[in-house]
């Protein structure tokens, strides 16, 4: 039955074209042609900008495509691929209300089911979008190595590898946990654009968080911050995992609480969404 | 008699309306179950409930022996509620390709089947977001019928069908529960379809059933004997209360076993009759008689 669930939910949005291009294709498309552009425009300006920008860019040794791969897993879960994957995460949340499409599909499955199925075509929506980020950061670093003449290798230790595939999850699972809200706003008031705005708003308001609280005594060594705001939850995690200066001057039980901030927001928008549903009429879809 | 749908003392309100008002009915499982009722009557609200769109405020029911929103008898049944809407970026075979998936247990084969069946062959590669209402219903239809139902639900299936459309549906209908063993209900505004589909009828107003059963008996309480008489007036008078004007002839609401005394009456009476027979009266006149919608419509013509 889930598996039912979740096989016409990827075939519905295997259809979906508009929902799938800026969901997954449109930021790494947009990343490798204003990374070309602007090699390009530092190519060509080689003598001006001497000084101004980073040597590591045009000069240096060879171009590392493996730290690459570790560099772009750290930072995939940034502002602009959140809210262009949330696109597609709102369409699949909220389509059944757009379209009053569940009086199709309610009666073939469970609402747990159907919920369950819809986050887990969202998690793999993620995937590819985490897949096309990491694919465009490889061909820009490819661009960058031609415009500049660098030579490419590729290294990737078992340390490196475990850092990328646990960046990747961090990462990953920070989408999903946005994505979150828009479900449970798809469902508490039926519509597409909650579904989109919710996490937008809630989000920005964690961001803002820490500066409200720290003036009232709340540090980021306590619990309270990395639970109430899953951005920072994912900080620490990623700082733990990428070792260095910032590692250093993490507070103490850093894992536990990244962990569970994450976690948190992923489980009870889920469980409040699953539970609001359950109850819901369905007269006005 | 074995039933496919038990409904017991249902109850839905939407704040102080009662869609639903201790509705009782049960649905014998096998032909076509037409349910009638005026606009606002509960009948779409009746069928969301059935199948577990909505959650009724009290009461309970069982569908095909489960209750309402157990998966399994859920899984038996079809359903079209209202014209259907369907993700507009789909195409026909891909509504069926992707409800099949949420079902299981369709092939492909199927749905080319059932495609052809209601005429959406040739459409079935185009969008859903170009088809008309009709075209909408016949998708609607396939979907709700390709998964092989035990009983299926169709509200108002020949809306927005021209004429040789609705035929087809009307066939598919009575094919349906005559060949494939289906329960079919139905609800429609076209009193003559269901008069010509349907075996058992329910009349529902203001969220209660008013009257229920085959549609021969009920129709069968209304037949009257119509009468080409001269002189009509003469006829009338002596038929009484009983006799109305119908064009050029005589209409008596008697029943069969005093229409002999009727008739002899008349010929004493000095009446020539040229035609005497029977007149059934048609679901038509069931519906606005147990509706009362033909006195709402004096009431406004009087206002």
């Amino acid at each position: 039955m889930l598996a039912d669930a979740i096989r016409s939910e990827t075939y519905r949005l295997s259809k979906n074209r508009t929902a799938l291009f800026w969901s997954v294709l449109f930021i790494p498309i947009m990343g490798v042609l204003l990374a070309t552009l602007g090699f390009v425009v530092a190519k060509a300006n080689e003598a001006k900008l001497a000084g101004k920008l980073p040597p590591e860019l045009m000069k240096g040794g060879p171009l590392d495509l493996g730290l690459t791969l570790v560099k772009s897993a750290g930072d995939f879960a940034n502002p602009a691929i959140l809210m262009f994957v949330l696109i597609g995460a709102a369409t699949i949340y909220a389509g059944d209300y757009r379209w009053e499409t569940w009086r199709l599909i309610s009666a073939r499955n469970t609402r747990p089911n159907l919920l369950i199925g819809k986050v887990a075509v969202v998690a793999l929506v993620i995937v590819l979008a985490t897949f096309a980020a990491l694919i465009s950061d490889v061909i820009a670093s490819l661009i960058q190595a031609a415009v500049f003449g660098r030579p490419i290798t590729f290294s990737m230790t078992g340390a490196a590898a475990t850092d990328f595939g646990l960046l990747t999850l961090t990462s990953w699972a920070r989408i999903l946990q946005f994505t979150m809200l828009g479900l449970l706003g798809a469902v508490v008031t039926r519509s597409l654009l909650a579904a989109l705005f919710a996490p937008l708003v809630i989000g920005v308001a964690q961001f803002f968080l820490p500066q409200l609280l720290m003036p009232m005594g709340v540090t980021t060594d306590g619990w309270l911050l990395p639970l109430l705001s899953p951005g920072l939850a994912t900080d620490l995690l990623k700082a733990v995992i990428q070792g260095g200066m910032a590692a250093t001057e993490l507070p103490d039980h850093a894992v536990a609480k990244g962990v569970i901030g994450l976690a948190l927001w992923i489980v009870v928008p889920f469980a409040a969404a699953v539970a609001w549903f359950n109850r819901q009429d369905l007269s006005k879809e | 008699m074995e039933t496919v749908i038990d409904i017991r003392g249902l109850t839905k309100t939407y704040g102080t309306v009662r869609a639903l008002d201790g509705l009782t009915l049960s649905i014998p499982r096998g032909g076509v179950y037409g349910v009638l009722g005026p606009n606002g009557a509960g009948k779409s609200t009746l069928f969301r409930t059935l199948l577990g769109l909505i959650r009724p405020t009290e009461g309970e029911a069982t569908v095909m022996g489960g209750r309402i929103g157990d998966p399994t008898s859920m899984r038996r049944m079809g359903s079209m509620i209202e014209t259907p809407r369907f993700p507009p970026f789909m195409t026909a075979r891909q509504v069926l390709e992707w409800l099949a998936r949420a079902h299981g247990g369709v092939t492909s084969a199927e749905i080319d089947n059932w495609l052809q069946r209601v005429g959406l062959t040739e459409a079935a590669n185009r969008r859903v977001k170009g088809f008309s209402v009709g075209m909408l219903q016949r998708l609607g239809v396939a979907a709700a019928l390709m998964t092989k139902p035990d009983l299926v639900i169709l509200d108002e299936p020949t809306s927005g069908m021209d004429p040789p459309g609705i035929q087809e549906m009307r066939a598919l209908i009575r094919s349906l529960a005559d060949h494939d063993g289906v329960t079919v209900i139905l609800a429609s505004h076209q009193l003559q379809e269901v008069q010509r589909v349907c075996d058992r009828v329910a009349i529902f107003n203001k969220g209660k059933v008013i009257t229920e059963g085959r549609v021969s008996d009920l129709t069968a309480s209304g037949e009257r004997l119509r009468l080409s008489v001269t002189p009509l007036a003469k006829a009338l008078s002596l038929l009484g209360e009983r006799a109305t004007l119908d064009g050029d002839a005589v209409v008596a609401a008697v029943p069969r076993a005093e229409a002999a005394a009727a008739i002899k009456a008349l010929v004493e009476g000095g009446v020539d009759i040229e035609e005497a027979r029977w007149i059934g009266a048609d679901l038509e006149d069931v519906f606005m008689s147990e509706t009362g919608w033909t006195g709402v419509q004096e009431q406004n013509r009087a206002g």
